[in-house]
């Protein structure tokens, strides 16, 4: 096999970044993302443009990446989605443009992704922790999805009137079909790693602490047959198509029913909020938990479900 | 081709905003409340600030050119709603244990006197529209946070209804109407030089009022 060349590597890797790490690994050609949005991770207009540096990086640079991993240093949360307090401020502003923006800077990452095998590179993902709306959307187009055991993951937009608008509905419908799109999206439940692997969104669930390994594991799987995989994961693409055109319809609705989201919804989004920074201060009570409580809170969940136990889902 | 300024101004202080909010005493107040010695204090923190608005709002408006007038006339308006808040402050000090003559004796923090101090500075010799940015904040931090904040608070302390909270509780949902019409003013500003003020007041504020917050 040709070694790649390395002449774009000291640029990449030597950009100053406060919210992700980067790791090189120059035998595998491998460039592991750790983010780290301390205290409350989650997408921050800030991450999400050093996450988009680093991209736009790997994509000027043809044939240096080859792997493209990405994990969080935060540990028990990969990922809460979206920045709540961030679209408090713009819902209550009535500020659609900056909402429309935030929704399409998150389409673009989301499209880099989706495009990774036509620039060469194959994408894992690990998920160590809870992963929320968004957090959820950022996974599923990567080309393999690991999780660990404990890992939690869901759509709850739907318990404050939103919903999931940056490429869940068309990233579920393609992975695990319609019915568990509706499933997962309309009732705003949260699922287990084992749950989301019998869903098929899930590629791969290991014991929790076996992640690194399933990450090397799979990197030295793929590595050697890389060119063909990567053309298989574009033909899959080719054959079961996401357009750009439908994400960005999708999140300007997403932008529209945003701004119609009442008090009473902004209040379920700060509790959410408030949840979250729980968790960040150490207790082990989170947005996870709070999502359950919302259910619970919920008639219309108990009338559909018929459950009151969030414990008897597992 | 003019662009809004008020998605401008959001992804240039968003990093000052999420400084004020992960904070990590701001986090554990958001989370949790606060202690009521820590609380009392912040709200004589929070008198001195909503006593000096209105003053450095109208020195603004007097010193702003006739151009900025529609922002002369979006802080006149500003100083009538804001009118009398301080009292609301008061009331809360009072439910908490503090008399208004302790409240009135005492000195504020040199947090706080360096913020109201650069508020005038900015109305005074920087860029009277430039004050937009310690409204704006003070906005963000009410209607983004008052909501959650007054919900520890009163949990942690145990208070009923709005007692010793009605200024943080009741800006939270007051403060919604508030800015879409600040998001209006803000997006009227086109001049490069103003905006630049703009965005640096509002660094500034988010800056001392994390300290502030962080600090009693």
């Amino acid at each position: 096999m040709s070694q790649p060349d390395l002449s774009g590597l000291p640029g990449l890797l030597s950009r100053p970044y406060k919210y992700i790490r980067l790791e090189w690994s120059s035998e595998l050609s491998a460039l592991r993302v750790r983010t780290c949005v301390t205290p409350i991770q989650c997408y921050s207009l800030s991450a999400m443009g050093e996450l988009n540096r680093v991209l736009m990086d790997i994509a000027e640079r043809p044939g240096l990446v080859k792997h493209f991993v990405m994990t969080s240093d935060v540990p028990g949360v990969f990922n809460f989605g979206g920045d709540l307090a961030l679209f408090v401020l713009l819902i209550r502003a009535q500020d659609h443009e900056s909402l429309k923006l935030y929704g399409r800077r998150c389409v673009d990452l989301i499209w880099w992704m989706e495009c990774a095998a036509s620039l060469g590179v194959h994408t894992t993902v690990l998920v160590q922790g809870d992963t929320l709306g968004g957090g959820l959307e950022s996974v599923m187009p990567f080309h393999k999805v690991i999780f660990e055991r404990s890992a939690q993951a869901g759509f709850p937009e739907v318990l404050f009137n939103s919903f999931p608008g940056m490429g869940a509905w068309s990233f579920t419908i393609r992975k695990a079909g319609f019915a568990i799109a509706n499933e997962m999206i309309l009732s705003g439940r949260l699922y287990t790693a084992d749950q989301l692997y019998r869903r098929q969104l899930v590629d791969l669930v290991v014991d929790d602490g076996q992640g690194e390994e399933a990450i090397e594991q799979t990197i030295r799987t793929v590595h050697p047959r890389l060119r063909g995989t990567l053309a298989a994961l574009q033909a899959r693409s080719a054959a079961a198509p996401i357009r750009y055109e439908s994400l960005i319809e999708i999140v300007d609705l997403w932008t529209e029913n945003s701004l119609l989201l009442t008090e009473r919804d902004l209040r379920l989004m700060e509790r959410l909020a408030r949840a979250q920074a729980r968790k960040a201060g150490g207790a082990y009570d989170g947005a996870v938990e709070e999502i359950k409580r919302f259910e619970l809170d919920s008639a219309w969940g108990e009338e559909r479900t018929g459950i009151t136990e969030w414990a008897t889902l597992s | 081709m003019t662009t809004s300024f008020f998605p401008e101004l959001i992804s240039r202080t968003d990093e000052a905003r999420r400084s004020f909010e992960n904070h990590e005493r701001i986090v554990q107040a958001v989370a949790d409340g606060m202690p009521l010695p820590r609380y009392q204090r912040l709200l004589l923190e929070l008198y001195q600030l909503v006593w000096h608005f209105n003053p450095i709002c109208a020195a603004a408006a007097s010193r702003m050119s006739d151009d900025s007038r529609h922002v002369r006339y979006f802080f006149y308006k500003h100083i009538e709603e804001e009118s009398g808040h301080e009292r609301w402050v008061m009331d809360d000090l009072e439910a908490v244990g503090v008399s208004a003559s302790d409240a009135r004796k005492s000195r504020p923090m040199a947090d706080t006197q360096a913020l109201v101090g650069f508020n005038y500075w900015t109305a005074d010799r920087r860029e009277p529209v430039a004050v937009l940015g310690m409204v704006y904040v003070l906005e963000v931090i009410a209607s983004v946070y008052g909501g959650p904040f007054s919900t520890a608070i009163k949990e942690s302390l145990l208070l009923s209804g709005d007692r010793g909270v009605s200024f943080i509780g009741s800006h939270a949902s007051l403060d919604t109407k508030h800015m879409a019409d600040l998001r209006d003013i803000l997006n009227t500003v086109q001049d490069e030089s103003k905006r630049e003020a703009i965005c640096e007041s509002t660094i500034v504020n988010f800056d001392f009022v994390t300290r502030i917050f962080s600090t009693v």
